[in-house]
């Protein structure tokens, strides 16, 4: 193919955008979809109320933007973008747009809508100049099963629109405390959607807030593991999200965001002997407490400053950070990354960066076949049908959605290969990763021609299967499948 | 143990009227006695998954009793009460007895010392060690020695409930008439989500004793800005509970130490309280005033025929008036007593509604889930793809059904018994008697649903039918190439032949989808049709059951108010014939008797409070 598929899918939005030009909001609608191939990929966090969304953003920006407060927070749906200067932006449900004063209190950033109501307010648009947002634009949402049914509902718009039209986020990172029956309704009802409809081939699940399993006990995130490879081998799950990863948010959070005056404070209270600290944070209330004995151990910090402390680092955190500086870390920077290190955000970066990221161009591509296939279906005119009979020829023949959908199916079981052979062949398809190394299941940074001679033997032994007369048919097409893929890798690496 | 005051007083009362020789009223004072001495107060710990529910109950009785995990945990209902030693008792339902009812095998170990109890009971009821319930339990009762247990309260502690619709939601809200009070337990966390509160709203209309508790306040700074939001949501639901604030890992680390100030900190005081003052205080106080009230009935009767005879005694001219207005009284006790009686119509007229409005209720909606099913089944192509997932929706909305289904039969029911008792009312006695309904447990005993594979549809049979089309094709049209001409295999008829094979395949593959979609369907109609049936069973046994303890119940109380309106007329009658010297006798007898049982109403009166119930409310005592 010499075309990528990036350039076929906005050759196909522009040629809609032709047919359709004699209606501007729907032209205008199109154009907007052909900027959007070429932005960052749009990320939605979405989740039940309080299960840890906002934390989880700032971690990932690794700022303190979006607002965390212990009641029910996020009411309006937020979109967090990379920008050359900040800005937060208000689009209100009548469309009308205005500039909000970029507000930093105390490293975290303040939006104050001034008054006007959540249900006033269409979206939140807040631009700001980060590397992490480069790689993907992140959507805030309100939780689901709120008790205010209207802020559950705003995210089901956003997220569900239905009949109206493809949702505005290429991929899902559904957070959940614990799997609830709604947690998977949810998922289930993310998957199935329009043409290119592949099982979870774009939502990714996250044990949120696991520092709080077991009582926020050091080994907290050991359970938290444990519990989230529990939920990638039930098969329930497997068909709804990619992979499931379990992450401590608030510890990621403050571990990106860690403060010198935060370190120094921390190693006072390290120095303590571990008995009297143990028993002032076994509650909240007693490491707060205006007589809490650390308030003479350690007389410098007041009982607003302790209260600071808990909110940024958790019991957990406290736990863990004091415990780690007595084992000998000694500097800012080294606790950081510790921290980063232990609650598990590395491991979610990485399942984004290869179930996500890597993939972007075909997330983003259906993104924008679904538009036009939305546009086609709803309002069609003359020219509509050489667009869908285009639309069709570029489902049924990228590989890359060949290979999208296959994969989505082997995870439903609605195709099953032979077990021998059933990881191998889901690792070749991508589901470790689009990268060549992460398909072969080698280490990153392979060198190249061990890459060659892996996907070499791999085309052949495939080949094999896919002519195996004892196989069934569809198994038989889902090899070929495989072969083809193998025929890419073999291409995309240089002899 | 000593026996209760209440039992004490009865067995008074049973020595008091001895004399009398009346074995009816005997009967019932006995039947309280028995009542009295087997009741138990049974609390229902509730709350979605991952709240503590288990923690909370250890910490509670300061015994590992029940297991506790970081993973999804309790599978199973544990109920803990009082005894001397520790036992653990299982509960299986097995299949069906000889009379097609689920029957109840229970096998009690004594071998468990106490601090290995939640060790082995976690191999019963965990989501780990008995997944998804394969050993087939209904339920793990355990006894442990602790004091607070002695009163007759019983601690239980179930599954997590993961939404109303999830089976174990549907259990819980069955096993809600039953229970004395409830304890919602949500974790400090996050304030109450909109399935909390709905599973809130349901569990107060049927048990009205219900407390909210706040669990895990060690970990969660804003305990108290979470505990404010959530009596701000159940002021705005109009629900009047009370919310607690506790840490178990406090209060367990208090018992570890035997530490006061700490078990103070820990919130559980108030919890205690709560379940000694509201809980069990408000049983014990139903107990006494039901005790009160049938001793002071059964006495009032008495002392009604005696102060009938001393009437007569004194004035044997009036006995004439008096046998009047006792005869009109008895024949208004007798006609009470009578089959056509008001109140029998009364409940026979509104079970027959009852039984006619559930049948209606539950059919509609099992109607609704088959039509849903059906349409899913329509709409989804071959159903063995996703047969688990659409079997266990099924199974969950049939559970969900037949749970709001029992709920509203067990409203009705107690609403029912309140109109029957309207119509004694004028008779000083009105007491209710206890309804106690059991939940239906044909959700699990219905059949599995199944959808067979079928006839395989491999590689050789679509062959052989593909072989079969062809065969016809390349047959039909050579032989009407012969009459051109043409030999009998010729391009066209081997053209025809792929053709007619290609469809018949297609056919063939549509024909086996259409099979399996009706096959699927009727195996839904099969199994929503047995739910319906076992269902629609149970909930006519239970209401029939309620018909005949109404019935006994009101049919005791006339039966009893006729006997003595009997006893005192033929006393009455006998006083026009007796001697002077035998009048005299009884005229000296008579007031001491009555005294003797007016001082026996009087001790008895003294075990409820003159005042009104004392009603203490328990305020929350924050923690600091």
């Amino acid at each position: 193919m010499t075309r990528t598929l990036t350039d076929a899918a906005r050759d196909l939005l522009l040629d809609a955008g032709r047919v359709y030009r004699h209606d501007p909001p729907t032209a205008d609608w199109l154009a907007h979809q052909v900027d959007r191939l070429d932005e960052p990929l749009r990320l939605a966090i979405a989740g039940k109320v309080k299960a840890g969304k906002s934390t989880l953003l700032n971690a990932l920006v690794g700022e303190r933007l979006a607002p965390v407060d212990a009641g029910e927070c996020t009411k309006v749906v937020t979109w967090y973008r990379d920008a050359p200067h900040p800005a937060v932006t208000v689009v209100g449900a009548d469309g009308s747009v205005h500039e909000l004063p970029v507000d930093r209190r105390d490293g975290a950033l303040v939006i104050d809508l001034r008054g006007a109501s959540a249900d006033d307010v269409e979206m939140l648009v807040v631009d700001w100049p980060s590397q992490s947002l480069r790689i993907a634009t992140l959507i805030d949402t309100p939780g689901l099963s709120s008790l205010s049914h209207e802020v559950g509902r705003r995210t089901l718009r956003f997220l569900h629109p239905d009949d109206e039209r493809p949702t505005d986020a290429d991929a899902v990172l559904y957070l959940m405390r614990h799997l609830h029956a709604a947690d998977a309704e949810f998922l289930e009802a993310f998957r199935g959607q329009g043409v290119a409809q592949t099982a979870s081939v774009n939502s990714l699940a996250v044990i949120s807030r696991a520092d709080e399993i077991g009582g926020g006990r050091v080994d907290a995130m050991v359970s938290a593991r444990q519990i989230a490879r529990r939920y990638r081998s039930d098969p329930a799950l497997r068909g709804l999200a990619q992979h499931i990863v379990a992450v401590a948010g608030l510890v990621a959070e403050t571990g990106r965001t860690l403060r010198q005056t935060e370190f120094t404070v921390l190693d006072a209270l390290a120095r303590q002997p571990k008995e009297a600290l143990e028993a002032s944070l076994l509650t909240v209330d007693r490491f707060v407490a205006p007589d809490s004995p650390i308030a003479r151990a350690v007389p410098g910090l007041t009982a607003d400053q302790r209260a600071g402390l808990l909110r940024r680092f958790g019991v957990f955190g406290l736990r863990l950070s004091t415990m780690l500086i007595r084992q000998g870390v000694g500097t800012p920077a080294a606790l950081a990354a510790e921290l980063v290190g232990r609650s598990g955000l590395a491991e979610l970066q990485a399942a984004l960066d290869s179930q996500f990221v890597q993939r972007r161009a075909v997330l983003k591509a259906r993104s924008a076949l679904l538009a036009v296939h939305q546009v086609v279906q709803d309002d069609p005119v003359a020219g509509s049908r050489e667009l869908s009979a285009e639309l069709e020829r570029l489902l049924t023949g990228a590989h890359e959605f060949v290979e999208l959908r296959l994969l989505g199916e082997l995870r439903f079981g609605s195709v099953t290969l032979p077990a021998p052979i059933a990881a191998e062949g889901s690792a070749l398809l991508g589901g470790a990763g689009a990268s060549p190394a992460a398909r072969l299941g080698l280490p990153p940074g392979t060198p190249a021609d061990d890459l060659r001679a892996a996907a070499l033997d791999a085309l052949a032994r495939w080949q094999e299967h896919a002519e195996n007369p004892m196989l069934d048919r569809s198994v038989t097409a889902a090899c070929r499948t495989v072969v083809r893929t193998c025929e890419g890798l073999v291409g995309a690496l240089p002899r | 143990m000593e026996l209760p005051l209440t039992v004490k007083a009865v067995d008074l009362a049973l020595a008091t009227i001895a004399p009398y020789a009346r074995p009816d009223l005997e009967e019932r004072l006995r039947q309280a006695r028995s009542r009295l001495l087997d009741d138990s107060v049974r609390v229902l710990v509730v709350g979605e998954f991952k709240q503590g529910k288990s923690l909370l109950v250890n910490a509670l009785l300061s015994a590992p009793v029940c297991p506790v995990f970081d993973d999804v945990a309790t599978a199973v209902s544990t109920a803990v009460s009082y005894a001397e030693e520790p036992v653990l008792t299982l509960v299986h339902t097995r299949g069906t007895g000889p009379d097609g009812a689920p029957e109840q095998v229970r096998t009690s170990r004594a071998d468990v010392p106490l601090h290995e109890l939640s060790d082995v009971v976690a191999g019963y009821v965990t989501e780990a060690r008995n997944p998804r319930n394969a050993q087939g339990l209904t339920g793990v009762e355990i006894g442990i020695p602790r004091t607070m247990l002695q009163a007759g309260l019983v601690v239980v502690d179930t599954p997590g409930v993961g939404g109303l619709t999830s089976i174990h939601g549907a259990a819980t809200m069955a096993a809600l008439p039953t229970a004395d009070a409830v304890l919602l337990v949500s974790d400090a966390s996050q304030e109450y989500t909109a399935p909390e509160l709905e599973f809130l709203r349901q569990a107060i209309r049927l048990c009205p004793n219900v407390a909210c508790v706040l669990t895990k306040t060690d970990m969660y700074p804003e305990w108290r800005r979470i505990a404010e939001l959530d009596r701000r949501h159940l002021r705005d639901a109009g629900i009047s509970a009370e919310l607690i604030a506790v840490s178990s890992t406090v209060r367990w680390q208090a018992v570890v130490t035997a530490d006061a100030a700490l078990n103070a900190e820990s919130g559980f005081p108030a919890l205690e309280s709560y379940l000694g003052e509201r809980v069990l205080g408000q049983a014990d106080l139903l107990a006494r005033r039901s005790t009160v009230h049938d001793v002071v009935a059964v006495t009032d009767q008495l002392r009604d025929g005696l102060r009938a005879e001393e009437a007569s005694h004194r004035d044997p001219n009036g006995v004439q008036d008096l046998i009047r207005t006792l005869r009109a009284a008895q024949e208004r006790a007798a006609a009470l007593k009578e089959r056509s009686a008001r109140w029998q119509h009364t409940l026979n007229d509104g079970v027959a509604d009852l039984n006619a409005d559930i049948d209606h209720d539950l059919r509609d909606r099992m109607r609704e889930i088959t039509r849903l099913a059906e349409e899913e089944i329509d709409d989804g192509g071959d159903p063995t793809k996703n047969w688990d997932q659409l079997s266990a929706w099924i199974q969950q909305q049939v559970a969900a059904a037949a749970s709001t289904n029992f709920l509203w039969a067990t409203q009705r029911a107690r609403f029912l018994a309140q109109q029957v008792a309207a119509h004694f009312a004028e008779d000083r006695e009105a007491a209710l008697p206890a309804l106690r309904t059991e939940a239906s447990a044909a959700v699990g005993a219905a059949r599995e649903m199944k959808v067979r594979e079928g006839e395989p549809w491999n590689l050789g049979q679509q062959a052989l039918s593909g072989l079969r089309g062809g065969y016809i094709g390349v047959l039909m049209f050579g032989l009407l190439g012969t009459l051109v001409g043409m030999s009998l295999i010729n391009p066209f008829s081997l053209g025809a032949g792929l053709l007619l094979g290609g469809k018949t395949i297609s056919d063939e593959r549509r024909r086996i989808v259409a099979r399996r979609q009706g096959e699927a369907k009727t195996s839904v109609r099969r199994y929503v049709d047995d739910v319906t049936f076992q269902v629609g069973k149970d909930s006519r046994d239970m209401l029939r059951d309620v018909q005949r303890d109404l019935r006994d119940h009101f049919g005791e109380l006339a039966e009893q108010l006729n006997t003595s309106l009997k006893d005192s007329l033929a006393t009455a009658e006998r006083s026009v014939k007796t001697t002077e010297g035998e009048r005299s006798r009884r005229l000296a007898e008579i007031p001491d008797q009555i005294a003797k049982l007016e001082k026996l109403q009087q001790r008895v009166r003294t075990l409820v409070p003159a005042a009104a119930p004392a009603r203490t409310a328990v305020e929350p005592v924050p923690v600091s």
